[in-house]
């Protein structure tokens, strides 16, 4: 697989009909020039890449390749250097040359779109042409073996273009970007589809044994391994702790789990992150005043945040749920019966169970018999508090 | 103060008990979705359709209003308000049971109560030392059962007869969100703590887990296994608009993943505001997702292509619950504050609560874009 001589064609960009003397340029104009994101300047690699980027990471929607000629600015081929280019397309541009060979590159490009349109402009919505018959001819250095691969691929393999990120999972973080070696030109033609991207992890429509297999087959893309940051971090971490039977919950589970066992268990330490929650205050200071909840409640750790952005998150200080923040207001407390209020004693939340039961609230079965109740807050309540919970006959409104 | 004083009188003694709209004004439903008629008056806590062996279509919702109301739904759309129940608390959960003829209500206060439809009777079935989170029933062949979960720490089962629990299960920490599907049950505690039950002959702990992600929990829903139908894994909602998709037993370490929802796009003013994803629903034919938001958002997913499938325009309001129909044509969603900006964030008079049906069934298919 030796250099292949420069034959007919200059490598040209599909995106504007540039020509350039070497692949490798015309893949950093390509970049520069068509693949950079307009809000954070990355460099992107495909235009697929470049759409899903913009949508994952500033939720932004790019429907057309920057800097492209008005037909080639579909952003959903895939385009990589010279690979992907729609066979017509590189049939046409062919054409162009032969016939207009001794015109200035540039000119030549604008009369080549004016001629080629339709073709064009049919092609990109059926990116599944046969292979480009010239494509064995293609320079490129370390290009692999795209010309036997051409024949017997043809028409039924579907030409890389919407293959890769186009298809990756809608949310996946950093796109592209290192799963694609940028300078060695092995782009997604490789010896394998799929191949050469090794790296990039979840591309569904691929069962999922087989993306361990997916390292790069070819040494030098090796070197692009990088990816080895998941891209799920999260997922990653569970996936370690997480298939275990619960009974014997063994020493590896991180201490915050510690308490987690048979559900019996008292509160223990809950978890160094908050450590205050096994605190009783937390809904017991009166909800009007903040600041004994603050100090009581634990609060939310702050959201970090990967991509620089200054994240806030919407969600009240204390680390207790909304219902129960919401619950504590006077506002509700006062359209339930007058002993409700007993809510949001102290004790309810957070006391140890076995106090709890006995002294706050009579069990139901007691209840039902109108046994009596032990003095709790005092005030109105009282009585009142027995009638609400009716059982059987009385279960009517 | 005089905001809250202001409201409870101006939405439950205010002479209007259902549908009083002063001042709207902002488009509460930008998606053009079908309104429920006579939405409640405060907060939905909770919306469940019917199960599939009616023959006619109800939804049930529960508010902060402390009712429970029911409505018939119609193809068209259209909603007859059918009965209503009432609590002395807010209303945080509700339920059917499998044959439609009853639903269980779960409230603030420490009652849960079996509303029986045909004679529109309810009775306490359920008493808990705190506010019950969730509720659910359970079918199972050997037994059926209510189970309750409560901010007290446990989790209790009942068998709608006797007042004493069948079951009752300590946790350590209190319920924030549960799920049922026969054999499985989930429940997700304070801490970040999850836990999983095996209902078969009857409920017992099959696994704790830590959680996948890093912030509270607030909404779980399971999913089923494709093939056999049977519940293979869960969706878990935190505040930090984060989902995980995680399987019981996963054939590959990677088919557990999260991914992010419910936040701003950020790129205006540089702060990006993350929401709480207050509820999720799986597509009952398409085994796709529904996640809906803090932000007034919600939005579609297909966790096997994992592809977001569409997200809807913002809403002026929180949207609190969702729920599919046992078709899966319709997607039901509330619009209504949820507390997330505590109560600075709320405005009684500009947030009244509505309740939108959507057409759904084609914006949930799973995606497949092969080429």
């Amino acid at each position: 697989m030796g250099r292949k001589k420069k034959k007919q064609t200059k490598p040209w960009c599909w995106y504007c009909n540039r020509e350039f003397d070497d692949e490798k340029i015309l893949i950093q104009h390509q970049k520069a020039k068509h693949f950079k994101c307009h809000i954070c300047h990355k460099k992107l690699y495909t235009g697929p890449g470049l759409s899903i980027h913009c949508m994952q990471v500033h939720k932004e929607k790019v429907d057309k390749v920057p800097n492209a000629l008005p037909h080639r600015s579909n952003i959903d081929i895939e385009i990589y250097g010279m690979e992907g280019i729609p066979p017509q397309d590189l049939e046409e541009h062919e054409k162009q040359r032969a016939g207009k060979s001794d015109e200035p590159p540039s000119k030549r490009a604008r009369s080549d779109d004016e001629d080629s349109q339709d073709a064009t402009s049919n092609n990109q919505m059926n990116p599944n042409g046969p292979m480009p018959p010239m494509m064995p001819g293609m320079p490129g250095p370390g290009m692999p073996p795209m010309g036997p691969m051409g024949g017997p691929m043809g028409p039924g393999m579907p030409p890389m273009g919407p293959m890769g990120p186009g298809f990756m999972p809608g949310f996946m973080g950093p796109m592209g970007g290192p799963g694609m070696p940028p300078m060695p030109p092995m782009g997604p033609m490789g010896p394998m589809m799929g191949g050469p991207r090794g790296p990039m992890p979840p591309m569904h429509g691929m069962p999922p044994q087989q993306r361990p297999q997916q390292p790069p087959p070819t040494s030098t893309s090796t070197l692009q391994s990088l990816p080895s940051k998941p891209l799920f971090p999260a997922a990653a971490a569970v996936t370690q702790s997480q298939p275990r039977p619960s009974a014997p919950v063994g020493p590896d589970f991180k201490p915050k789990m510690s308490n987690m066992p048979t559900s019996s268990q008292q509160s223990g330490p809950v978890k160094p992150t908050f450590p205050a929650y096994s605190s009783s205050a937390t809904l017991s200071a009166p909800p009007t005043a903040p600041s004994a909840t603050i100090s009581a409640a634990p609060t939310v750790k702050k959201p970090e945040s990967s991509s620089g952005m200054t994240t806030k998150l919407v969600h009240p200080e204390e680390d207790i749920s909304l219902e129960e923040k919401r619950a504590s207001l006077p506002r509700y407390q006062n359209r339930q019966m007058a002993p409700q209020t007993t809510i949001s004693a102290p004790p309810m939340m957070n006391m140890p169970r076995m106090p709890q039961g006995g002294q706050m609230q009579p069990p139901m079965s007691q209840m039902n018999n109108g046994g009596s109740r032990p003095p709790g807050p005092p005030g109105p309540m009282g009585y009142g508090m027995m009638r609400p919970p009716m059982m059987g006959a009385q279960g009517r409104y | 103060m005089n905001l809250f004083g202001g409201s409870s009188t101006g939405s439950f003694g205010g002479g209007s008990l259902f549908g009083g709209n002063q001042q709207v004004v902002v488009n509460y439903n930008p998606m053009k979705d079908v309104e429920v008629a006579s939405p409640p008056d405060d907060s939905v806590s909770s919306l469940q359709f019917s199960p599939g062996s009616l023959t006619s279509t109800f939804l049930v919702a529960g508010s902060w209003d402390n009712n429970v109301r029911c409505w018939q739904v119609e193809q068209n759309g259209q909603t007859i308000p059918k009965a209503q129940q009432t609590h002395t608390g807010p209303v945080l959960d509700v339920a059917w049971s499998d044959d439609g003829t009853k639903v269980f209500t779960a409230s603030c206060d420490k009652t849960a109560k079996m509303w029986d439809l045909a004679s529109n009777q309810a009775m306490q079935i359920a008493q808990h030392d705190a506010p019950i989170k969730t509720i659910h029933w359970i079918k199972a062949p050997s037994y059926s059962c209510v189970m309750t979960g409560s901010w007290d720490k446990t989790l209790k089962f009942w068998d709608t007869r006797s007042p004493n629990p069948m079951m009752t299960i300590n946790l350590p920490e209190r319920v924030y969100c549960a799920d049922v599907h026969y054999p499985m049950a989930v429940v997700g505690i304070a801490g970040r703590g999850i836990i999983i039950y095996q209902l078969e002959n009857q409920p017992r702990e099959y696994k704790t887990m830590d959680s996948p992600l890093k912030y509270q929990h607030r909404c779980i829903s399971i999913f089923l296994d494709k093939k056999t139908n049977g519940p293979v894994g869960f969706a878990l909602g935190s505040i930090e608009g984060r989902v995980a998709i995680q399987y019981l037993s996963p054939t590959n370490p990677k088919d557990n993943f999260t991914f992010k929802c419910h936040r701003s796009n950020g790129t205006t003013g540089g702060a990006q505001d993350i929401f709480a994803v207050n509820g999720i629903a799986f597509h009952p034919v398409h085994g796709t997702l529904a996640t809906v938001g803090s932000d007034g958002r919600f939005s579609f997913w297909d966790k096997d292509a994992r592809t977001k499938l569409k997200t809807s325009e913002q809403l002026p309001m929180p949207i609190t619950c969702c729920h599919f129909n046992a078709a899966g044509n319709i997607f039901a969603y509330a619009s209504s504050y949820d507390w997330s900006k505590g109560h600075e964030g709320f405005d009684p008079h500009k947030m009244k609560p509505h309740v939108l049906l959507r057409s759904c069934y084609d914006e949930l298919k799973p995606s497949n874009k092969k080429s």
